[in-house]
C-alpha cells in the first residue's frame, strides 16, 4: 500500500493519522500508520538528512564563487548582450568584482577572499554554477527555492523529505528550521500547506532572535518544576483514563494521551540538543563560537549538527535577510561573509571528522543571484537568471564544479540547473524519486517539483 | 520530394520511395492508431471531459480542424504541423504528450503519416460512448420525499427521516438521546463556541416544559456570541486574514472591517443570497441615500481584496491575473464548491470547465479594480468611509500634500544641480584632493589605548545633549517623540594647543555612525547603517577615529547622528606624537576647498573601477604603474596625444578638458569630450550630487527646505483622517480577456465573452451589459432559485460544521474529484427548504438542531461501529475536539477572565501597509489579551502559535473544513503557556478567594464550570487527595496547589472533546 493511502484510509482523515503519528510509541509506529515513523526510501539513499544553509537575500555569484576574469577586464563597460524580459530595476555598467579570486585544493576551485575558510574545504564541495530560477523578488523566489512554486501555497522540501522519510528521532520533530525569515512568505516557506499537520517545519526561534534564545513555541515554563508538572500531567492522565474507560475506544483520545508523554519527553530533548555548553572548547572555537562576529551564525551551525547526529531529517539554518546589496556591496558582502564563513567551515571539518557528511548533504545558497552589472555606485541588482549554489557530502561528486554562466555570470549557459531540478536532485540523493513521491489533494497528486524537475545526474558521486 | 530541413535525418530516410508506397490505411491503424489511442485521445477525442484545448485525435476532420491553437495537421506538410511540432517539443512552451518525450521513431512514423497525407483509417478511432450522463452537482436539486420508516416515533423531523431510513437499510439504530447536560454542553459550544455557565445549566436542569430545548436553541441563536462563532467558520470559507503573507507581508489594517460585518450579519440572520451578493458586488446594489447600508455594502466586498497576494512582481500584467486567479477560485470554492482555479492554464481534466470559461469568468473580475496599482510593492484600493462631501475634502488635501511633496523634490534639485555643476568645474581640485584622501587611508594609525597624557571620559557623561543617559547597544539611545538631531556633547580641556588622537571603545557600527565635530568643525563623515543587521556588529576594542586639533583650555567634542545614536562605551583623547598626521575625508575637502560628499564619491569610483581600461580618468588611476598608456579603452584617450609629465599638470589638463566637455554639451561631435560629459552626468558617476546632500546646500536653501518640510508635516498631520476598508469597485476598462495559453499572458489566443460556467449556467443567464464588469449578474447568477450547487455548498457547509462531517465531505469541492453526497436526498432537502425559507441561516441551524439526530449521545455501539466505522450515516453524535479559537476561549471563560469587549478595530499595533516586522511576533499584538479568539488578528505567515498548533486551516485559501489533529505541541501549549499559566492561576484564585466554599465545594464548582457538569464523590476524594499532596511540593502554598489541579483539569481530554 503507498504511504499516501496510508495517510488517507483512516477513519478521520488526517487527523487521527497525524494523531497515531505522534503517539511516538513503538506499537503505533509498528501499526504503520505513524506519519513520523521511518519510511524506506524508494531507492537506495546516498544521504540520509539534509542540513540547508540559507543565505537570504540573494549573494553575488561573481563575487563569491563563480569567477569571471572578463568582468574585471571590462569594468565600466556596457552590457554587451541584452537584459532579461523582466527586471527588479534598472542596473548600468559592469561592474568587476571588488574580491580577489584564487584557487583552492586538488579541485583547483575558484572562490573569492570573501570565503577564506570554506574555500580550505572545496575538495569536498560540489558546485552548481549554473543555477536559474523564475523569479526576480524575494517573496516569489524564497517561495520557489523552498516549496517549487512562487504563485502557490505548497509544502516546503523539508516537509516533502519528511513525509517521505519520516522522522529518525521519535522525540523531535523531523524537520526545523532555526532562526527562520518570517517575511518573504514566512512560515509558508516551511509550512506543510495541504500535507498533514505533522511535517511542517518546527521553528527554533525566529529571525532577530539571537539563537542563543531561540527555542521551541511553548517549550520552557519558568513557574512549574519539572517534578510538579510531572504529577500534574499524571493526574490529568488519570482523568484520562478515566474517561476513556467511560467512552470505549476512541482513537483521538488515547492519542491524545500520548501526546503529553511526547510532548514530555520532547521538552527534555529539545533544550539538551540545543544546549551547546556540552561541546569541546576546540569544536566551539571550529564554528567561531569565540568571535562575536561568528558567534550567532555558528551557533546555528552547531546546532544543526547536533540535532542532524540525533536523527532529525531536515535542519535548515538561516543567515537572515541580510545578502541584498542594492549598494554597500563592498562593505556587507564582506560583513555577510564574515559572518558565516568560519561557522561553515567550522560545520563541514566537523561533520567530515565525525563520519556524519557520508550521509549528511549539505546545502548551501540563497533564493538568487545578483547582476554583473553595477545598481547605483556600489550594488548589484537581484539576478535569477544565474547564481552558485553549492552542496557537500551526501552523495555529491566532491571537487566538482557543474554547469557554467556566460563571461559575465549573467545568465546561466551550460547544463542549466532550475530550482526544480535542484528539488529533484535532492530527492534522489535520499533515495526518494520525485515522480513518485507524491501526495493526492483537491483532486490531483501534487509533487515537490509540480509538473517539472529533472535529476542532475552529472554531480551523483 | 524536397526533404524539409525541419525534418530530422530520420525522416528523409523513411521517405524513401519504398515506404511511401504502403498503403495509408493500413499504415494507419499498424503505427497510427496504436500511437493516438495511447498518447492523445485520453484528453482529445469525445469521450475526453473536457476535450483539452477544445483539440480532438479522434477523427481526420477535427484533426484537420484543430483546437484554440489552430489546426494539429496539415495532410503533406508535416514541417507546420502543430501535432509533430508539439510531440518533438518545438513548438515553444507546449510540449506534449504530458511527460517524457516521445520516442524519436514514434514521431518519425508521425511525420511520415502527416507527410504521406494523414491517410486515416475508419472515420473515428474511439470507441467510448459520447456525452455521459450529467453529473449530479450540476442537476438542479428536486424535492425529494423524506422516506418511510420502520421506527415511526423517532423521527422529529424530516430531516431525522432521511437520516433514520438510511440507517434501517443497513439495519442499524440511532442512539439514544444525550443526557440534558450533554446536549447543553454541545449546543452551547456549537453556536457560541464556549461553554454554558453553571446558572446556565442550572436554568435548563429546571425547565421540564417540552420547549425546553427549543428555548435554548433560541436563546444562543440571539446572543450576540453566536455571530462571533459562525461568523468565524465563514472567515475560513473567505481565507481571511490581517496582512497579506506571501511576499511582501503588509498588514490588513482594515480587514477588521470585513470580519465584523461577517459577524454582524450571522447576527442579524442577513439571508444568505443578500449576503453573497454583498460580498461580490454590494458597490453594484441599487444605490441608497442611507450611508450606513452603503459603507456597509462596500466593506463587504472585501471578500474579493483580502487574498494573499504577489505585491512585489515585476510583471505587472502576471500580477493582476494573479490577483483575478485568486478571486476566481476564492469566489468558486466558496459559493460553487468548485475548483476553477485548474482552468487557468487548460481545461479541467475532470471538470467539464474550460479553458474559455475560466477566461469567461475572469473577464468579470479582470474588469473589477482590486488595486490602485501594480507597482512593487503594489497598493490595494480602500474605500473611505465618508460622506461625499468629505471624500472630496480628502482628495483634495492629498493634492495638495502632492503638490509640496513636489516642490520639495524640485526645490533641493535646484540646489543639488548647483552643487554639481560648481564640482564638475573643479574637475582639478577634487583629483588633487582624492590622491591625498588615498594616500592618507594609507597610514595606519593603531589605537592608544592607554597613555599617561590620555584624557578620558565614559560616554555617557556627556556635558550636553539630548538623548539617553545610559547607552545602550543596538538600541537608538533617543528619548521617544523627540526631533533630531541627535547629539552628545563634551568639554575637554587641554593644556596646550595641538593635534590629539581620538579613539573611542566598543564603537557601534552596524547601526551608522555618528558625525564629529571639534570646536564647532565638522571633522568626521558618519556612516550609513548595515543592512538588516538586528544585532549591531561593534567593534570589540579600541577604534582610532581622526586626528584633531585642540586648543589650550576648553574645546568641545560634539558626536551628532540625524536618526538615532550608535552605542560607544568611552573616548580617549592623547597628543599625537606621530610623524604622520593622515587627515579625514571631510578635513582634506576643507583643505582643497571641495565638497566632502563628491569627495568619497570620487575615490569610491576609484576603487571600484582600479584602473579599468573603459575608464575616462584611466592615465591618473595607473600613474606610475607600469601599465602602458596603449591600453586606455575610453574615447576620451584621443584628448590625450601626449601625457602630462607631472601629476599636477595632468590634474590641470584634465580640469580644462572637463570645462571643455562641459561647453561642448551631452550632444558633441568630439567623442573624447562626449565621453567626458557622460562621465560627469551620468546617474551614478563621482560628480552627480550626493545622497542626501542636503547639508551641504548654502543655509538660505536649507532654511527654505526646512520651512518647507515643516509646511508638509502640517499639511500631513491635518490630512483629515476617515475610516477606510478594503474593497473592490468597477473598473476603469470593462473588458473581455483573451485566453491565456498555458496561462501565460505572452501567450494570448481568442477572446472570449464574459459569462458564467456554461455547465451550469442555466437557460437564462442575466447578461452583462457592456459597461458593466458583471460581477452583480455572477451574484444574480449564483443566487438564482435554481441553481444547482449555491444552496447545496452553503448548507452542506451548515451541516459540516454542526455535525463534523459533510454530506459531502469535500465541502469545498462538488466537482468529480470531490466525494459523493452520503445522502444526497437529504442534502436537496435541505436546499430546498433554506430557499424556502428566504436563505435565512438560523431557521437552518434550528431545522438541524431540533433533530432526533443531533440530540442523540455519542455513545458508542459496537455493531454500529462494525458496519459504519466511520458514522457516516450518523448513527451516533460524532464526538469532537474544540478548535483553536472554542480552546482558547474556553480556558479563558473558565477562568473567569474573557472578557466580552469588542475591540472596536484591529489590535495589530501596526498601521495599514506597514511591513509585519522581521523580529519576534511579540511586539505585533497582544495576543495573551482576553479578548475573543475571532478578535485576534490573523497574520499570514507568522500565525498566532495557538492558531497554528490546533489546526487554524491556511488562510491563504479558502476553506470550509478543519482538521483537528493530535500533535505534541499543543500538548506543549497546555503544559507550558501563557494562557494556560495565567488562566489555571485565575480559576485557582477565583475558586480560593470565595469563603464561603469548602474545598468539596471549590471542586465542584471547578468541574461545573469546566465540563458543565458535578464531579462524582470519587472524583472529588480523588481531587483533594491530589491537591493535599502536591500542596507539599509547592511549599503549602494553596493557590499554587490548586492552581496544578486547575491545569490537570484544563488540560484533560474531557475538557477539550464535546461529547
Amino acid at each position: 500500500m503507498k504511504r499516501r493511502d496510508l495517510l488517507q484510509l483512516s477513519s478521520a482523515g488526517f487527523g487521527s493519522l497525524a494523531l497515531s503519528g505522534i503517539l511516538g510509541l513503538e506499537q503505533a509506529r509498528a501499526a504503520a500508520t505513524d506519519p513520523l515513523a521511518v519510511r524506506p526510501p524508494h531507492f537506495p539513499a546516498r544521504a540520509k538528512r539534509v542540513i540547508f544553509l540559507f543565505m537570504h537575500g540573494g549573494p553575488s555569484q561573481v563575487d563569491t564563487f563563480d569567477y569571471k576574469p572578463l568582468l574585471k577586464r571590462d569594468h565600466g563597460k556596457p552590457l554587451p548582450f541584452a537584459r532579461p524580459k523582466v527586471v527588479s530595476s534598472e542596473t548600468f555598467n559592469l561592474l568587476q568584482s571588488p574580491w580577489a579570486f584564487k584557487q583552492y585544493g586538488q579541485s583547483g576551485a575558484w572562490v573569492s577572499d570573501l570565503f577564506p575558510e570554506t574555500a580550505k574545504c572545496v575538495d569536498d564541495m560540489c558546485f552548481i554554477k549554473s543555477m536559474h530560477g523564475s523569479n526576480s523578488r524575494h517573496g516569489g523566489a524564497l517561495l520557489e527555492l523552498h516549496t517549487g512554486s512562487d504563485t502557490f501555497i505548497r509544502p516546503a522540501m523539508g516537509s516533502w523529505v519528511t513525509y517521505g522519510l519520516g522522522s529518525e528521532n521519535s522525540n523531535m520533530p523531523g524537520f526545523l528550521t532555526i532562526c527562520p525569515t518570517q517575511s518573504h512568505g514566512g512560515a509558508n516557506n516551511f509550512g506543510s500547506a495541504f500535507l498533514p499537520a505533522p511535517y511542517a517545519g518546527t521553528a527554533i526561534g525566529a529571525v532577530g532572535i539571537p539563537s542563543r534564545d531561540a527555542r521551541i513555541p511553548f517549550i520552557t515554563n519558568t513557574e512549574t518544576p519539572r517534578p510538579i508538572q510531572r504529577k500534574e500531567i499524571d493526574y490529568s492522565q488519570i482523568l484520562n483514563r478515566q474517561q476513556l474507560a467511560m467512552t470505549g475506544p476512541d482513537r483521538a483520545l488515547e492519542g491524545r494521551i500520548e501526546s503529553f508523554e511526547l510532548a514530555f519527553r520532547m521538552q527534555a530533548e529539545a533544550p539538551d540538543l540545543q544546549d551547546l555548553s556540552k561541546e569541546s572548547e576546540a569544536t566551539k572555537k571550529l564554528y567561531g563560537l569565540d568571535n562575536p562576529i561568528t558567534e550567532d551564525f555558528g551557533r546555528q551551525c552547531l546546532m544543526a549538527r547536533r540535532f542532524s547526529e540525533k536523527g532529525v531529517r531536515f535542519v535548515q539554518v538561516s543567515h537572515t535577510y541580510k545578502w541584498d546589496q542594492h549598494e554597500h556591496l563592498k562593505r556587507d558582502h564582506a560583513q555577510n561573509a564574515a559572518e558565516v564563513d568560519k561557522p561553515i567551515a567550522g560545520l563541514l571539518a566537523d561533520l567530515k571528522s565525525r563520519g556524519l557528511l557520508e550521509d549528511t548533504l549539505v546545502l548551501w545558497g540563497g533564493e538568487f543571484g545578483r547582476t554583473p552589472t553595477a545598481q547605483g555606485s556600489d550594488g548589484r541588482d537581484h539576478n535569477p537568471e544565474a547564481f552558485t549554489m553549492w552542496m557537500a557530502g551526501g552523495g555529491v561528486k566532491p571537487g566538482l564544479s557543474y554547469g557554467a554562466t556566460d563571461d559575465y555570470g549573467y545568465y546561466s549557459v551550460e547544463n542549466k540547473v532550475h530550482f526544480h531540478d535542484l528539488h529533484a536532485t535532492i530527492l534522489h540523493l535520499l533515495g526518494l524519486d520525485h515522480l513518485k513521491l507524491t501526495y493526492k489533494y483537491a483532486g490531483r497528486d501534487f509533487r515537490l517539483t509540480d509538473v517539472h524537475g529533472r535529476v542532475v545526474k552529472d554531480i551523483l558521486a | 520530394m524536397v526533404c524539409r530541413f525541419v525534418l530530422p535525418l530520420v525522416l528523409c530516410y523513411s521517405l524513401s520511395p519504398l515506404l511511401a508506397q504502403e498503403d495509408g490505411p493500413a499504415f494507419f491503424e499498424k503505427n497510427i492508431r496504436p500511437l493516438l489511442v495511447t498518447q492523445c485521445l485520453g484528453c482529445h477525442s469525445a469521450a475526453s471531459q473536457p476535450v483539452m484545448g477544445g483539440l480532438r485525435l479522434d477523427s481526420r476532420e477535427l484533426a484537420i480542424q484543430g483546437g484554440t491553437r489552430g489546426p494539429a495537421l496539415i495532410p503533406g506538410n508535416a514541417g507546420e504541423s502543430l501535432l509533430l511540432k508539439v510531440v518533438r517539443h518545438t513548438a515553444g512552451p507546449l510540449k506534449m504528450p504530458p511527460g517524457p518525450k516521445m520516442k524519436d521513431p514514434d514521431a518519425a512514423l508521425f511525420a511520415q503519416w502527416i507527410q504521406m497525407g494523414a491517410p486515416w483509417g475508419n472515420t473515428t478511432v474511439s470507441a467510448v460512448p459520447a456525452s455521459p450522463q450529467k453529473y449530479w452537482a450540476f442537476v438542479p436539486p428536486r424535492a425529494p420525499i423524506p422516506p418511510m420508516t420502520k421506527n415511526t416515533t423517532w423521527a422529529k423531523s424530516h430531516i431525522d427521516q432521511f437520516l433514520l431510513s438510511a440507517l434501517e437499510a443497513k439495519g442499524l439504530s440511532p442512539a439514544p438521546p444525550a443526557d440534558k447536560r450533554t446536549l447543553l454542553r454541545r449546543a452551547t459550544y456549537d453556536l457560541t463556541g464556549l461553554p454554558p455557565t453553571p446558572s446556565e445549566v442550572q436554568a435548563f436542569l429546571t425547565d421540564t416544559s417540552p420547549s425546553a430545548y427549543a428555548k435554548v436553541i433560541d436563546r444562543l441563536l440571539a446572543s450576540p456570541r453566536y455571530g462571533e462563532r459562525w461568523g468565524r467558520h465563514w472567515l475560513d470559507v473567505a481565507r481571511y486574514a490581517d496582512s497579506n503573507g506571501l511576499d511582501e507581508n503588509l498588514v490588513y489594517k482594515n480587514a477588521f472591517r470585513y470580519r465584523d460585518y461577517v459577524i454582524a450579519a450571522f447576527n442579524a440572520d442577513k439571508p444568505f443570497n443578500q449576503f453573497l451578493t454583498e460580498q461580490l458586488a454590494g458597490d453594484l446594489l441599487p444605490s441608497t441615500s442611507d450611508l450606513p447600508t452603503t459603507f456597509e455594502r462596500w466593506t463587504a466586498t472585501g471578500f474579493l481584496s483580502l487574498g494573499a497576494k504577489m505585491l512585489a512582481e515585476d510583471d505587472p500584467r502576471k500580477m493582476e491575473m494573479d490577483i483575478v486567479d485568486e478571486q476566481l477560485d476564492t469566489t468558486a470554492r466558496a459559493f460553487l464548491g468548485l475548483t476553477v482555479g485548474c482552468a487557468r492554464c487548460h481545461d479541467h481534466k475532470f471538470d467539464p470547465i474550460s479553458h474559455a470559461d475560466y477566461y469567461s469568468l475572469a473577464g468579470i473580475f479582470k474588469s473589477s479594480q482590486t488595486m490602485e496599482n501594480f507597482k512593487v510593492v503594489a497598493k490595494w484600493h480602500e474605500y473611505v468611509l465618508a460622506p461625499k462631501e468629505d471624500r472630496d475634502r480628502l482628495s483634495a488635501h492629498e493634492a495638495l500634500i502632492e503638490t509640496k511633496r513636489k516642490e520639495i523634490t524640485a526645490r533641493a534639485k535646484t540646489e543639488n544641480d548647483r552643487l554639481a555643476a560648481i564640482a564638475q568645474n573643479q574637475v582639478g581640485a577634487y583629483l588633487r584632493a582624492a590622491a591625498h584622501l588615498q594616500r592618507d587611508s594609507q597610514i595606519q594609525i593603531a589605537p592608544v589605548e592607554s597613555s599617561p597624557q590620555a584624557i578620558t571620559r565614559l560616554a555617557n557623561t556627556f556635558d550636553k545633549g539630548n538623548i539617553h543617559r545610559i547607552l545602550e547597544k543596538s538600541k537608538p539611545n533617543i528619548p521617544k517623540d523627540s526631533n533630531g538631531p541627535y547629539f552628545a556633547e563634551y568639554t575637554i580641556t587641554s593644556p596646550v594647543d595641538g593635534p590629539y588622537q581620538l579613539d573611542i571603545l566598543n564603537q557601534e557600527f552596524g547601526s551608522g555612525t555618528a558625525d564629529l565635530y571639534v570646536n564647532g568643525a565638522w571633522i568626521k563623515r558618519g556612516l550609513p547603517p548595515v543592512q538588516n543587521r538586528a544585532a549591531s556588529p561593534e567593534s570589540d576594542g579600541w577604534t582610532y577615529l581622526a586626528i584633531i586639533p585642540l586648543r589650550a583650555g576648553a574645546n568641545t567634542i560634539r558626536f551628532e547622528h540625524a536618526a538615532r545614536f550608535p552605542y560607544f562605551a568611552q573616548l580617549l583623547l592623547a597628543p599625537h606624537t606621530l610623524p604622520h598626521t593622515p587627515l579625514t575625508a571631510v578635513q582634506i575637502a576643507t583643505l582643497y576647498n571641495v565638497n566632502p560628499g563628491f569627495l568619497d564619491q570620487l575615490v569610491e569610483y576609484f576603487e571600484r573601477s582600479n584602473g579599468a581600461t573603459a575608464s575616462v580618468l584611466f592615465p591618473w588611476e595607473t600613474q606610475g604603474s607600469s601599465v602602458p598608456l596603449r591600453n586606455w579603452a575610453s574615447p576620451a584617450a584621443k584628448l590625450f596625444p601626449t601625457l602630462p609629465h607631472t601629476q599636477e599638470l595632468l590634474a590641470a589638463r584634465y580640469e580644462t578638458l572637463f570645462q571643455q566637455a562641459l561647453a561642448a554639451g551631452p550632444k558633441s561631435e568630439d567623442p573624447g569630450l562626449k565621453a567626458l560629459h557622460e562621465f560627469l552626468t551620468e546617474k551614478f558617476g563621482p560628480f552627480r550630487a550626493p545622497d542626501n546632500a542636503r547639508r551641504y546646500f548654502k543655509a538660505s536653501a536649507q532654511a527654505e527646505l526646512k520651512a518647507l518640510d515643516a509646511e508638509l508635516k502640517t499639511l500631513e498631520k491635518s490630512k483629515p483622517d476617515f475610516p477606510r476598508a478594503m474593497g473592490v469597485r468597477e473598473g476603469e476598462k470593462i473588458e473581455d480577456l483573451a485566453i491565456h495559453l498555458r496561462g501565460s499572458h505572452w501567450t494570448l489566443g481568442q477572446k472570449v465573452p464574459r459569462t458564467f460556467l456554461k455547465v451550469v449556467a442555466g437557460d437564462n443567464p442575466p447578461a452583462i451589459g457592456p459597461t458593466e464588469s458583471g460581477r452583480l449578474q455572477l451574484a444574480q447568477w449564483l443566487t438564482q432559485p435554481d441553481h444547482p450547487l449555491t444552496s447545496r455548498v452553503i448548507v452542506n457547509r451548515l451541516w459540516r460544521w454542526h455535525f463534523g462531517r459533510g454530506i459531502v465531505p469535500s465541502v469545498d469541492n462538488f466537482g468529480r474529484l470531490g466525494e459523493k453526497p452520503s445522502n444526497q436526498p437529504l442534502l436537496d432537502w435541505l436546499a430546498l427548504r433554506f430557499i424556502a425559507n428566504g436563505w435565512s441561516v438560523k431557521s437552518l441551524h434550528r431545522d438541524m438542531m431540533l433533530t432526533s439526530t443531533y440530540q442523540m449521545s455519542s455513545e458508542l455501539n459496537a455493531k454500529a461501529a462494525e458496519a459504519d466505522p466511520e458514522n457516516v450515516l450518523l448513527w451516533r453524535m460524532p464526538r469532537r475536539r474544540l478548535e483553536a479559537e472554542a480552546i482558547r476561549d474556553a480556558v479563558m471563560a473558565t477562568s473567569g477572565g474573557l472578557t466580552h469587549d469588542k475591540p472596536g478595530g484591529s489590535i495589530l499595533t501596526y498601521k495599514d501597509r506597514q511591513y509585519v516586522a522581521n523580529t519576534e511576533k511579540g511586539g505585533l499584538v497582544d495576543y495573551d489579551r482576553p479578548i475573543r479568539a475571532v478578535y485576534v488578528p490573523i497574520v499570514r505567515s507568522s500565525l498566532y502559535d495557538v492558531f497554528q498548533a490546533f489546526d487554524i486551516p491556511d488562510p491563504t485559501s479558502a476553506s470550509g473544513d478543519r482538521d483537528s489533529t493530535v500533535v505534541a505541541p499543543q500538548a506543549l501549549f497546555m503544559m507550558n503557556s501563557s494562557v494556560m499559566l495565567k488562566h489555571s492561576r485565575r480559576l485557582a484564585e477565583l475558586l480560593l478567594n470565595d469563603q464561603s466554599l469548602d474545598d468539596p465545594a471549590r471542586i465542584r464548582l471547578a468541574y461545573e464550570r469546566a465540563l458543565a457538569r458535578p464531579p462524582s464523590p470519587g472524583e472529588i476524594d480523588q481531587a483533594q487527595t491530589f491537591i493535599a499532596q502536591i500542596q507539599k511540593d509547592w511549599a503549602n502554598d494553596p493557590i499554587k496547589a490548586w492552581q496544578s489541579f486547575a491545569k490537570s483539569l484544563l488540560s484533560s481530554n474531557e475538557f477539550i472533546y464535546l461529547n
